[in-house]
């Protein structure tokens, strides 16, 4: 079992404030209310936490959590 | 750095426009708020040049007070990095630099938007390291109230004016206040993310199509925010090992105070404290490229930043471009 979305978890709650049981894999960046700074935050401590490269639309306001672990997890580990 | 001179800080000026505009004087006239401005940007207030006060006046003061803060009144060369000038053409350094009764020296502007002040310490640097100059006063001057579109919420909640100056004289690269290295860079294929689109010789502004014109600076934040962060981390990373520091040797680190969610994202991917980020701009907000010398006068004068500190100061802007360096705080008293 892939512990990607835990980490991803931890980083909302470590970065943004949120707690664990709070969030949920079918929540929508945006119903969490990350704006699109916040997003541009988040793909920048994606990249440190999990060692990976992502594009400017590779996170998306109406990405779930479940959809965004696919995307992390289908990037080459470069760092 | 390599044997030879130095470029060494001796003297910091700065100055404000008195006039203060929080955020609720602009929720007043904008659809915006104090929680709307802080949370995004972490600005609570900016100074705003009266009307008729140019990017010069505010140079001048800041030059001036430099000068005296270096206990000199002469210097080789004026450098004023300003994306504000007081006219299209010419310069605005000529002027600054004979109403500070500095003679015929040279004098010329360095336009590199919010990295301006950076360029103008690698330019004023090197002319001392080579010896065309033994001293050079460096200004960075903003009047961005100048170029701010009255309905554009976001960046008259980002923008302030000021001025803030160094003197740089020639002297020993082991010297407290000698700057290492400055690293630079642009990318060009950015340009439009931040600019004034009319008025160049791009689009010019003429009387048949003055309805078509934008005379007004237009920023596409969210684009440039991860740019600021990336190349400032990266430019920072090579200045700090190009004087053979590692990144937690970095005491104390003054960047240009664009957002302070950037300069968290700046600390955080370096894995610094954010607690060695001086922010100054939640009273003066954005100057551009005044923002780094009044932010290491703010930081000295708070005790954030002391003599014999290993500094680093970092900024990013319009072009795209981008800077770094290093320099083991002096013994300077702003003025």
């Amino acid at each position: 079992m892939s512990d990607t979305y835990p980490r991803l978890v931890q980083l909302l709650v470590k970065n943004f404030g949120f707690e664990t049981d709070e969030v949920t894999p079918e929540d929508t960046f945006s119903k969490l209310e990350l704006d699109s700074l916040a997003l541009v935050e988040l793909t920048l401590t994606v990249q440190q936490e999990f060692g990976i490269e992502l594009s400017d639309d590779d996170l998306g306001a109406d990405d779930t959590l479940g959809q965004a672990v696919k995307v992390i997890e289908s990037k080459p580990v470069v760092a | 750095m390599a044997a030879g001179r130095a470029a060494v800080v001796c003297g910091l000026g700065t100055h404000l426009p008195s006039r203060v505009v929080t955020n609720e004087d602009l929720a007043r006239e904008l659809d915006t708020s104090d929680e709307w401005i802080r949370s995004r940007t972490g600005i609570g207030q900016r100074h705003i040049a009266e009307e008729g006060i140019a990017t010069s006046d505010l140079a001048v003061e800041a030059g001036g007070r430099a000068l005296k803060s270096a206990e000199t009144d002469a210097v080789d060369t004026v450098i004023v990095a300003t994306s504000t000038p007081d006219h299209t053409c010419p310069a605005t350094a000529p002027t600054v630099a004979a109403r500070l009764g500095l003679g015929t020296v040279p004098a010329f502007d360095v336009a590199a938007m919010c990295t301006g002040f950076l360029y103008g310490l690698a330019v004023g640097g090197g002319l001392i390291a080579a010896g065309t100059a033994d001293s050079v006063l460096v200004i960075g001057a903003e009047t961005y109230s100048s170029i701010l579109d009255p309905e554009d919420r976001s960046t008259r909640a980002i923008f302030g004016d000021g001025a803030g100056a160094v003197v740089l004289r020639a002297g020993e690269p082991e010297e407290p206040g000698a700057l290492g290295p400055v690293i630079l860079g642009s990318d060009g294929t950015g340009s439009e993310l931040i600019r004034i689109p009319s008025g160049g010789s791009r689009d010019p502004i003429r009387a048949e199509h003055i309805e078509r014109a934008d005379p007004y600076f237009r920023m596409a934040g969210t684009r440039v925010f991860r740019n600021a962060v990336e190349r400032m981390v990266d430019a920072s990373r090579e200045a700090v090992s190009r004087v053979g520091w590692t990144l937690d040797d970095i005491e104390v680190f003054v960047a240009h105070q664009a957002n302070v969610r950037i300069m968290n994202a700046v600390a955080d991917q370096m894995r610094l404290p954010r607690s060695r980020f001086p922010v100054h701009l939640d009273r003066v907000g954005n100057t551009a490229a005044a923002s780094i010398p009044l932010a290491l006068a703010d930081a000295v004068t708070t005790g954030a930043l002391r003599p014999g500190q290993r500094t680093a100061i970092a900024g990013f802007g319009g072009g795209l471009t981008w800077g770094a360096a290093t320099l083991t705080w002096p013994d300077v008293t702003p003025v």
